[in-house]
């Protein structure tokens, strides 16, 4: 038996509808190609040098991410960017901004990028039963270089 | 009825008018007939590149305002039995021709050729747009240069949203050493960014140089890797599958030795 219509469930939170709003990309970003959504992005395919994604919510590659990618547009900073090769032209978070630490190589396995203590972070991307292990690298803050633009 | 093939690059100086002379030379020595389209308007030069710059009476944009009937303007190769030039005009610019006229023009060279292979402009503004209007399959050339990769992604991206699907991937000026050395990118990072199929590798060789600045074609050259490189190209064009030449087979004596005793 599932739930009664309007039962409130232990475990439930509201959702707002844009945040479970979804589309799917089935292929590869090439340079000079952008996505915008209001909502989450999944792209089945890399996003190569170039190429743009950005999107309110999460935004999730499932292949390499080269390019630049901005999840949380509009301020949202609980957004993530997750993908199967991380390394990124350039990753916006909300208004944070920032690129991959120099000479960066990517970790040959899933990573997720999220704000933690106000510094985008990006970790290897861990099932729940693996996140003992995980290894912590600090993106560098773009904001640090244009000091006089903020 | 014949086949297009647009071959483009987006960068220019990669060597797209060296490798649309040295195909369209290499499947007319097999027998094809062969048109080869310049739709660089207003700085044509693959005439020169084969040499016919001075029989040219009639251009692209005199056919496709129909100033003169096509077979006019299309000028024979002094070498090659069945290869064909139709060149660009050089007082114009892009604008002197639209893509439903080049895609008229495709259309009648094909039921006379095997192959019409156009070559592009650099750029992906009109002059681009024109040269894939007509085109069935495009060949796709690069240099193992970031800049180079970066601007071939950005027209396999067009391409495809022209409907010219699966392109095919020419990289051009190969220098094994370097690669070897980790100064140049490879095959495989190249591949790994534009994931499309490869058709052939060229290696860097300065006979090319002399051949195309004295409007000759390397592909006649037996001795010369570039040339042995096309030829490959141009069988793997008409479908017979052939694998990729070892790049470094022409070390000196003494390096081949040091390789057969064990020490390269």
């Amino acid at each position: 038996m599932g739930p009664e219509p309007g039962q409130i469930l232990a475990e439930s939170r509201v959702v707002r509808p844009e945040e479970h709003q979804t589309v799917l990309v089935q292929r590869t970003l090439r340079s000079g190609q952008s996505v915008y959504y209001p909502g989450n992005v999944v792209v089945l395919g890399d996003v190569n040098p170039g190429a743009q994604v950005t999107a309110t919510g999460d935004v999730i590659v499932v292949g390499a991410l080269r390019g630049t990618v901005h999840a949380g547009a509009g301020g949202n900073e609980k957004a993530m960017v997750i993908a199967f090769r991380f390394e990124p032209t350039q990753l916006r978070i909300a208004n944070h901004i920032s690129r991959p630490p120099e000479g960066m190589v990517a970790a040959g396995q899933p990573e997720v990028a999220r704000i933690k203590d106000g510094i985008v972070t990006i970790e290897t991307f861990l099932t729940p039963g693996e996140r003992q292990t995980s290894s912590l690298r600090v993106s560098q803050s773009l904001l640090d270089d244009h000091e006089e633009e903020s | 009825m014949g086949e297009v093939i647009v071959i483009t690059s987006g960068k220019g100086g990669v060597g797209k008018t060296t490798a649309t002379a040295n195909i369209g030379a290499g499947l007319a020595l097999r027998g094809y007939k062969v048109a080869l389209v310049d739709a660089d308007i207003g700085l044509r030069n693959l005439d020169v590149v084969l040499g016919l710059e001075n029989r040219i009476v009639y251009d692209l944009v005199d056919v496709a305002h129909g100033h003169c009937r096509l077979k006019q303007a299309l000028i024979k190769d002094k070498r090659f039995e069945g290869l064909h030039l139709l060149p660009a005009a050089q007082t114009k610019d892009k604008t002197a021709v639209k893509p439903e006229q080049m895609k008229e023009i495709c259309l009648q060279l094909k039921e006379e050729f095997d192959y019409v292979i156009i070559d592009c402009p650099a750029g992906i503004e009109q002059g681009f747009r024109n040269a894939i209007a007509g085109a069935e399959k495009a060949i796709v050339v690069t240099t193992p240069e970031v800049s180079a990769v970066r601007d071939a992604d950005r027209v396999i991206g067009l391409l495809e949203a022209a409907d010219l699907r699966e392109p095919k991937l020419v990289i051009n000026r190969l220098r094994p050493k370097m690669v070897r050395q980790g100064d140049m990118m490879n095959i495989d990072d190249i591949i790994d960014i534009l994931a499309v199929d490869l058709l052939g590798v060229i290696p860097e060789d300065e006979q090319i140089i002399v051949t195309t600045n004295r409007g000759e074609a390397v592909v006649l050259d037996d001795r010369s890797r570039s040339g042995e490189a096309f030829r490959n190209v141009t069988r793997r064009i008409m479908g017979e599958p052939v694998p990729l030449m070892e790049l470094e087979r022409n070390g000196n004596l003494f390096t081949r030795l040091r390789k057969i005793i064990g020490l390269g």
